[in-house]
This record gives structure tokens, sequence and C-alpha cells, in this order.
């Protein structure tokens, strides 16, 4: 424990007077609010700006009304199928007996567009047809046989805040644990060999594997300071600015699942740079090494993203990343541990960060290590 | 020569094709100066790797004061102190801290660390820069270093490889000067160098490596005979195989 404590120390040491550590750290913990007022105005400037509709016709009585209140400009053009290319938002024509639209769907502003025009139009069409009912004294209920009355098991705007945030925290979580200590790893393995420091290193008596779980620990502590400074600056900036209309803030139980998944990927993704590290001759060909990394671990982030409604079997919590993802979306949004799941992915995490850890101290021991070098 | 200190026994070894090593053995002792000389190539660097545990032989074996390099790895490298032309330091460390880390990894204990940091800092002169971090030492500085971690654990055994070969005069002088304190000091010093001028000047006995084989062994003035230097022995010896 002893020999650890001091190649532990020593790291620590040298990484916190490392400066590409340090300004990836700051970087990190400024940037992700950063980004965080930058989508939430766009978010906001999307739900309130408004949409050009440009049309042609006659406009039926009192639609006018209903689409200004619902932030579309009515703006009259000759030709609305032409217009609705690039000058206005979408174009529409108005006849007697049906509407004609327009639109271009690869525009986000026509996307919005549409789907405005649309509720403003199922509104009005229904609007009509119980006012012609009334006309003629028939109960405009019959329109609607069975209404529905809702009953949402939480806030609606507080739903939209975890579903951001079962999106951005586990991906930030994973991309900062594996960014912030790649540095620290590379130096700590391929950067030993290449300022020609490990023959040194490894005729000191102490074991090899104490100096190798020395190192791992050293870049684990740093993977997790630099994904605590960038998730507690996110949480922070989302404690005080308003993100789809509500403060959004994570649960005790989500930041609890939270600080278990950072400690298990940090092993594992420590394990598996310093293993890259040391088959690397030198700090650039080590982070060519890692590139593809980044890749890997994007990837199951980005599936919560496409797949919001995921819920795959145990089976799947084996995957190492993709685990931690789907566990931490899970207490994020039902604010609840499946604990199986929780189980399998720990035991799936610890299992390969103890296989990187071998197959480190296998290419550690070896003697092509020295030879290369 | 007193007891052997390091007894290396027809020793092998192949590194990917080429086979560096083809039998050798050797013996150094303590309070001597050693010399492993040869061209680049001979098995020079291979032969002290060995004898130092970071490399194991194919065959053959190796003792540094009767702890075997297979058996006993963790005693043999407590007793050996390497100093070798690559001078890499921790550059964010300081030469103090540098020199504590190595010191503490080679089980120096806790009570007796700072005597004997401080020991190595006076011994070789380094007051005026131990505080300062290593990248911004000059090499000579930077050898110093190397060789007060090295040495900060009080090896039986100092190993020299091509220890002068990126320094100036000045700093040169200073290991040379440092090698022959250390044999006064009763420590097996083993010197390897191509340079032969100053293999003649410090070592008691020499072992000339070429092609992986021992061509010649024994005391300097035995190996020079009657030629002019050890340089024209050496190419003698070196032509007949």
């Amino acid at each position: 424990m002893k020999t650890l404590a001091i190649v532990f120390r020593k790291e620590m040491r040298e990484i916190l007077r490392d400066r590409r550590t340090l300004i990836a750290i700051g970087l990190a913990a400024l940037l992700t609010p950063t980004v965080l007022v930058i989508v939430s105005q766009v978010s906001t400037k999307t739900a309130t700006q408004t949409y050009t509709i440009g049309y042609s016709g006659d406009i039926p009585t009192g639609l006018d009304i209903l689409l200004a209140a619902t932030a579309l400009k009515l703006e009259p053009v000759s030709d609305p199928a032409a217009a609705a290319k690039q000058q206005v938002d979408i174009g529409v024509e108005f006849g007697a007996a049906q509407i004609d639209e327009w639109y271009d769907p690869t525009r986000q502003s026509a996307q919005i567009a549409d789907t405005r025009l649309q509720t403003v139009l199922g509104q009005f069409n229904a609007a009509k047809a119980a006012a012609s009912l009334r006309q003629k004294g028939i109960d405009p209920g019959l329109l609607n046989p069975i209404p529905v009355k809702q009953h949402p098991l939480s806030s609606p705007v507080k739903a939209a805040g975890n579903a951001f945030l079962s999106f951005f925290l586990p991906y930030i979580l994973i991309t900062m644990v594996l960014t912030g200590g790649l540095s620290a790893a590379l130096d700590a393995s391929a950067g030993e060999r290449e300022r020609k420091t490990l023959e040194s290193l490894l005729l000191t008596p102490t074991p090899r594997s104490r100096i190798l779980l020395g190192k791992i620990l050293a870049v684990s502590v740093i993977s997790l300071v630099s994904a605590i400074a960038a998730i507690g600056s996110m949480l922070l900036a989302l404690s005080q600015l308003p993100l789809l209309g509500a403060h959004v803030s994570l649960s005790p139980l989500a930041a609890a699942v939270m600080v278990w998944l950072a400690i298990l990927l940090a092993g594992c993704f420590s394990s598996l740079t310093l293993t890259l590290g040391t088959l690397a001759k030198n700090f650039r060909q080590g982070q060519a090494y890692s590139t593809p990394l980044y890749f890997i671990t994007i990837f199951p982030a980005s599936i919560i993203l496409f797949i919001p409604d995921f819920n795959p079997n145990l089976a799947y919590y084996l995957i190492p990343i993709l685990n931690a993802v789907l566990v931490l979306r899970d207490a994020i949004v039902r604010n609840s541990v499946a604990w199986p799941a929780l189980t399998v992915t720990s035991a799936s995490l610890i299992t390969t960060g103890l296989i990187c850890w071998f197959v480190a101290l296998r290419l550690f021991t070896r003697e092509t290590l020295l030879i290369r070098s | 020569m007193s007891p052997a200190a390091v007894k290396v026994d027809r020793l092998e070894k192949t590194l990917g094709k080429n086979r560096v090593l083809r039998g050798i053995s050797l013996e150094a002792g303590s309070g001597e100066i050693f010399g492993l000389l040869g061209p680049n190539g001979a098995g020079k660097t291979t032969t002290l790797r060995i004898i130092c545990t970071l490399l194991a032989p194919d065959s053959g074996s190796v003792k540094v004061l009767g702890f075997d390099t297979r058996s006993a790895p963790e005693e043999v490298r407590r007793r050996v102190g390497v100093v070798t032309a690559d001078i890499g330091v921790y550059p964010r460390l300081s030469a103090r801290e540098n020199i504590v880390y190595f010191a503490e990894l080679s089980g120096v204990l806790d009570g007796e660390l700072q005597r004997r940091v401080d020991t190595v800092l006076e011994r070789l002169d380094m007051g005026s820069f131990a505080n300062q971090r290593a990248e911004s030492l000059s090499s000579g500085q930077k050898q110093k270093v190397a060789i007060a971690r090295a040495i900060v654990h009080d090896p039986e055994v100092l190993m020299f490889d091509e220890p002068t070969s990126n320094l100036d005069v000045l700093a040169s002088r200073e290991i040379r000067n440092f090698m022959v304190e250390s044999r006064g000091r009763g420590k097996c010093v083993i010197f390897s160098t191509h340079v032969l001028h100053d293999a003649e000047r410090l070592c008691d006995r020499v072992t000339i490596l070429h092609e992986g084989t021992v061509v010649a062994t024994g005391p300097t003035a035995e190996v020079r005979g009657s030629h002019r230097d050890l340089e024209d022995a050496f190419l003698e010896l070196v032509e007949k195989k």
C-alpha cells in the first residue's frame, strides 16, 4: 500500500503541474455552462419566434386571428409554392373547398410553422364544426364522444427537463471521464517512455503491478475531478437558468448513481488509456491510438438521443458504457434504480476495468516494452 | 580480485532475430572498476540490462551479491544502481523530488530518507539547483540527478552504461571522478563504454565483447599487453575474430 501511495502522490503532483490537464479541466468547467446558455437561448428563441406564412386566396374569417395568436404572420404572395422554397417559411393557398400547403421538410423553420398551422387549423375546424352542429340544434359533444382527461404523473415541464438531462448528462459524464484523464494517462505511460524515465522506474524493486495501480488511481482521480467539474458547473448553470421553461435539477438518487458510475467508468477508462499509452512509443502516438475511443464512447450516448424509449433486456447491461448510459438515463427520467440493471452494469464495468488492468500489466512487464523504447 | 559481486555465466540472449549474446561469462568484484568494452552492437547494454533484471536471459545465469536475477529480481534491484546515457528525469518535479521518488521506491525508510537525499545532494554538489524543476536544468545537472537517483539507496553495485556520451568535457570528468570515488567506497563499478581511452584510465579489469562473445578479459594492463594502448589491442583482437 505504501508504494502505491508513493506512485499515486508523485503522479498527482506531476499532473497538477501539467498545464495541459489543468486547462482541459478548466475549459470543461467553463464550456459546459456556456454551451447550455447557448442551447437555452436557442430553444427559447425557437419557441417564441414568429414564422411567416406566404398565402394567396381568401382567408377564412377568424382564422387570421388564431394564426396571429400562435405567432404565425401572414404575408400575401402571388405563388405560395414558389415562396415556400425560401421567401417564407410555408406557403398556403386558401381555396373554397380545401387549403393547399407547401413546405420544405429540410428546413426546421418550415417544420415548426407547419406544426403550428396544423394545430391552429385543427382547432379552427373543430370550432367551425361545433358551431354548425349548434345551429342545427345538435349537441357539439357528439364530435367528442369520449373526452380524455389527462393526469400527468409528473410535471410535463419537469419531464422535459429530465429528458434533456438524460441525454446530456451521460454524454458529458462519459466524454469528460475519458478526456479529462487522457492526457494524464498518456503522460504516465507513453510519456515515461518518451522522456526515457521508464527504464529507471522499472529498475526499482517496487513491483510493477503497484506502479501501474498507482498510475491508474491517479488518472482515475483526475478523470473524476474533470467530470465533476464539468457536471457541477452544468448543474449550477441549470439551477440559475430556465431551460425549456423550468429550472432543471438532478435528484439525489440520480446524483448518487452518477457518482458511482463515474467512479467505475474512471477506473475502466484509466486502465484502458494506460494500456494504449503503454503500447505507444510517444505521447503523439498514444493520442492516435486513443482517437477511436471518442467514437466508441460517444456512440452509446447517442442511442438515447435517437431511441429515447429504448428499453433493453438485462443482457444489454453487459455492454460497457452503453450500460452506464442506460442506468443513468433511468435514474434521471424515472428517479429510480433498477437494482438488477445496476448490479449487472457494475459487474460489467469492474470486469472490463480488471481486464484492461491485466492487459496493461502484461504489457508493462514485457521485454518488448524496453526494447521498443 | 575480491570475491565476485556480479557473476555472469554463459549468458545467451536473442532479441527478435538478432542473437545478441552468445554465451558470455564475466565476473566483477567489489572495490574495482570493471570495464565492459566493445563497439556498438557488441552486446554491452543487453548484458547490463540482464544483470539489472530488466531483461531475462534465454540461458545462462547472473548472480548479484549471491542473488539470482531470475529467482530474486527484487533483491537484485535493491542492490544495483544504473546510470545510462539517457538522462530522462521527470521534468515537472524538482531535482530533489526526483531523487526522493526513487529513494522511496527503492525502499529507503522514512526516518532515513531526508538524510540520505541530503547526503547525495551534497556529495554530487547539487545544492544550488536541488529545488529547481528538472525541466530547467542543463544536461550536466540532469545527469547528476540521474546519478543521484541511482545511488540514493546506496547500492553495492553501480553500473554506468555510456554515461558520458551526451555530456560536455566538464560533466564527463565529474562522472569519471564519481566512479573513482565509488570504487574507493568499496562499490563494484561496472563501466560500459566504447571509448577505450576512458576505460584504460579508469578500469582495473576489462572484458571486451564483440558480436556477443568475449574476445578478451583480465586486468587492463594484461589485456593491453605489448600494444601502445587498449585501442590497438582491441583492434587487433577484433580483426583476429
